[in-house]
């Protein structure tokens, strides 16, 4: 039959199933959970297998059928959870996750599941299968294989057909049937050894029963996978021998009603209505095509836009019918947009539940001792913008374990424990996602950043001291790395810049907090959303920008007695704190304001700091679409993207995250 | 009237496929279950003609599940969904009631075969 249409259900559930897999793993080293973990992966590789027989991914059974083997062993308790299984478990499951992948893209040929699938067996067959050489015999020139089982009554011999997939049952289901007939007096082989498979195709029955050969042969035909069957009289010993029933395909057909309704079955039939099956649906979800997610999306930004300009020609035209209705739609959009962002929202988890396993296995490369924690895996997420963070994540994480920890000796001189912290949490605050990767290891080498910094004249020669700021604008530069040698893990080439600029990509911020013998904090801020953000609009000397209120903590005018210069910057005093300022004048090019007027300060919240941001006037808050927007001057980096306003205008948004 | 179906897998994949076979020869899928616990439930509820019962599920296996169910109702048409590998629990599968069985991957003629055979 066609698979080809099964494919994507294929891989969601089957990647769905890996994950879960690999969760369980972890659990399972941890000697965790009694036996719930053991089968729940046993679960989990049980329906990949399925699923991947029924597709014709002959690999991916395979993988699953040995992962099963041995883990029905586990759970037996023929075989110890050692080390060794545990390593052989988690290989298979990374080449069990390759070959799905590769299995639906058709590239099976760059997986290598030989070595793997060698190990599986050498540990999940307990002694090496004797091959139960099922010797073929031809049908018509032999004998019938099984002897006849002593014992009164008639002497039924059945010989299944050869492809028949479970013999042992389908031979315990025929002497089930059978049993409705009469008394059962002896069966050979043994009751025990048909459903251990224990022979080749034929099996002999004797019974005691009233009903006629003709009636027997045909109870056992309808039995399914019936190649043939014999009765005789007891103690027949001249008809020992069966005649030659050629064993054709018709042959193999259970009965001539079944080959009927077999054909019905077929294309012949299949033009008849088919009942669509919506009686008795329990589930509550439905599974939605993201691209249709991503067209509902551009549609309510759409509607977000046009509704702008229609509030802008009622505030024109002031017609209370007008408005009562536009305001009304305008609920109605919200609503919709609402519930179409709700929508799109995954919890994190659906990301973070790899990372565990990611941590373990650098951990272990590189012999140190790592408890890795996840906080807040149910904070949801924009589905397209948790794929986007999920390799920025990736890299933290691996940077943490790579460069953060030392080895378990040297954390114990140092006075920590021998096992290192490291975590990763989600919390939700305001509109905007904050996620943070923290670990308790060495701190960041503010001596070694410093040095390059000066190699490369990045810091005035007589700097002595690095401040967070400082460290947070040197690590984000393309191409600063300190690491002295590459490794494997955190790759060559992608350093820490590599994630501020996805990160800012996104509308977000990073921050980094680093104490020398204390730790790292790495904080992220991300917008909930890509697409349909709140934004504060500001005006300078005419010109409309929006700042996403992401980025936006509070806004207050600007007095100037609260101005001062601290180490050669301008910053301003609000209640206890210091802030940083920024000008939107000087960011965006334009000379400082002549005229006299109120300045208004923009408190913005960058991942983890604060920092102020002088306009000329704000213009309200507003629903923004994003916009693809094409820097014409590269050497301005202040924008992440672009709007068009109600009123039709053009409006750049700003990238809080680059501004320092 | 066509004859009504309730399909139990805890793999939306395996529903969809049986699903689609049984449909094709015309029969009505009228209800879905995912776990044990639910097809019981669903047989309760629907009373349908059919029973397509995969052996590992969540929440309540499939044998339990046809226990309960033939329990209910004796006379269940119960068709185990089975892998290779499987003997002894297909084996208790057709002990505690089930009427057949059919062995994954699943060819739309074997299944329809064991369908066959058991509405007999």
């Amino acid at each position: 039959m066609d698979t080809s249409q099964y494919a994507e259900l294929f891989l969601t559930e089957s990647r769905e199933h890996v994950s879960s897999v690999n969760h369980w793993l972890l659990e399972l080293e941890r000697g965790a959970g009694g036996d719930e973990p053991v089968s729940a992966i046993f679960r989990s590789v049980h329906t990949i297998k399925g699923m991947s027989a029924t597709m014709g991914y002959g690999v991916v059974a395979e993988l699953s059928h040995e992962m099963e083997t041995l883990l029905d062993r586990v759970r037996r308790g023929t075989l110890a959870i050692t080390p060794e299984v545990m390593d052989v478990l988690f290989h298979a499951a990374d080449v069990l996750e390759q070959a799905v992948e590769a299995s639906v893209e058709g590239r099976l040929g760059d997986v290598r599941a030989d070595p793997v699938l060698a190990r599986l067996r050498a540990m999940g067959h307990a002694t090496p299968r004797t091959s139960a050489a099922i010797a073929a015999v031809p049908f018509g020139e032999s004998l019938w294989t099984a002897e006849a089982p002593a014992g009164a009554g008639l002497l039924v011999r059945v010989r299944l057909a050869k492809e028949t997939p479970l013999r042992g049952v389908r031979a315990f289901l025929i002497v089930q049937t059978l049993k409705r007939l009469g008394e059962i007096t002896g069966v050979s082989p043994s009751l025990a050894a048909l459903q251990g498979d224990e022979f080749d195709l034929d099996f002999a029955v004797r019974l005691q029963t009233e009903a006629t050969a003709a009636e027997i042969t045909k109870q056992v035909r309808s039995a399914g996978d019936v190649a043939a069957v014999e009765v005789e009289a007891a103690g027949d010993a001249s008809a020992s021998a069966p005649q030659a029933v050629p064993e054709t395909k018709a042959a193999a057909r259970p009965s001539g009603m079944l080959m009927a309704v077999g054909e019905a079955a077929t294309p012949a039939h299949a033009d008849a209505t088919p009942t669509p099956a919506t009686a008795g649906h329990s589930a509550r979800h439905v599974r939605i095509d993201l691209r249709r997610l991503d067209a509902l999306m551009n549609l309510i930004g759409e509607l977000v836009i046009a509704r702008g300009r229609l509030q802008q020609i009622g505030a024109t035209l002031d017609d209370p019918a007008l408005n009562e209705t536009l305001t009304q739609a305008s609920r109605l959009i919200a609503d919709l947009r609402d519930e179409i962002v709700t929508s799109r929202m995954v919890p994190v988890w659906q990301v973070f539940d790899r990372f565990p396993r990611l941590v373990r296995d650098a951990a272990r490369g590189l012999n140190k001792r790592i408890n890795f924690t996840i906080e807040g895996k149910d904070i949801e997420l924009d589905r397209s913008m948790l794929d986007e963070i999920g390799d920025p994540i990736v890299h933290l994480l691996r940077n943490a374990v790579d460069h953060g920890f030392a080895g378990p000796d040297e954390r114990v001189r140092a006075g920590k424990p021998a096992e290192g912290q490291l975590v990763l949490s989600a919390v939700r605050d305001r509109s905007a996602v904050v996620i943070r990767v923290a670990d308790d290891g060495r701190g960041i080498d503010r001596a070694r950043v410093l040095a390059k910094a000066r190699e490369a004249g990045l810091v005035d020669a007589g700097k002595v001291e690095l401040t967070d700021e400082d460290l947070v604008r040197l690590i984000s530069r393309p191409g600063f790395s300190t690491a002295e040698q590459v490794t494997d893990l955190s790759g060559r080439g992608v350093g820490v810049d590599a994630v501020f600029s996805r990160v800012r990509a996104l509308g977000g911020s990073v921050d980094i907090k680093s104490q020398t013998g204390v730790g790292t904090t790495v904080t992220l801020r991300l917008p909930l959303t890509l697409a349909i953000l709140r934004a504060l609009l500001t005006r300078v000397a005419g010109e409309t920008y929006a700042l996403p209120m992401t980025h936006v903590c509070e806004t207050v005018e600007l007095q100037a007695e609260s101005l001062t210069t601290l180490r050669g910057r301008e910053v301003m005093t609000l209640r206890e704190d210091v802030l940083p300022l920024m000008r939107l004048r000087r960011i965006v090019g334009l000379p400082p304001r002549e005229a006299s007027g109120r300045e208004h300060v923009i408190v913005v919240e960058l991942a983890d700091r604060r920092a102020g941001l002088v306009v000329d006037g704000l213009a309200g808050q507003e629903e923004i679409v994003v916009k693809q927007y094409d820097p014409v001057r590269s050497d301005v980096q202040a924008f992440s993207g672009a709007t068009i306003l109600g009123d039709g205008s053009p409006a750049l948004i700003l990238d809080v995250g680059s501004l320092s | 009237m066509s004859q009504t179906v309730l399909v139990c897998d805890d793999a939306i994949f395996m529903r969809t496929m049986v699903g689609d076979i049984l449909q094709s020869a015309g029969f009505e899928v009228v209800g879905q279950a995912e776990s044990g616990v639910q097809a019981v439930e669903q047989y309760k509820k629907l009373r349908p003609d059919l029973v397509t019962m995969d052996i590992v599920m969540p929440d309540m296996g499939g044998i339990d599940a046809v226990r309960e169910i033939v329990k209910f109702d004796p006379q269940a048409k119960i068709l185990m969904c089975s892998a290779m590998g499987q003997q002894a629990l297909v084996v208790e599968a057709i002990q505690a009631g089930a009427k057949d069985f059919v062995v994954k991957p699943f060819q739309p003629s074997r299944v329809l075969e064991a369908v066959q055979r058991v509405l007999g």
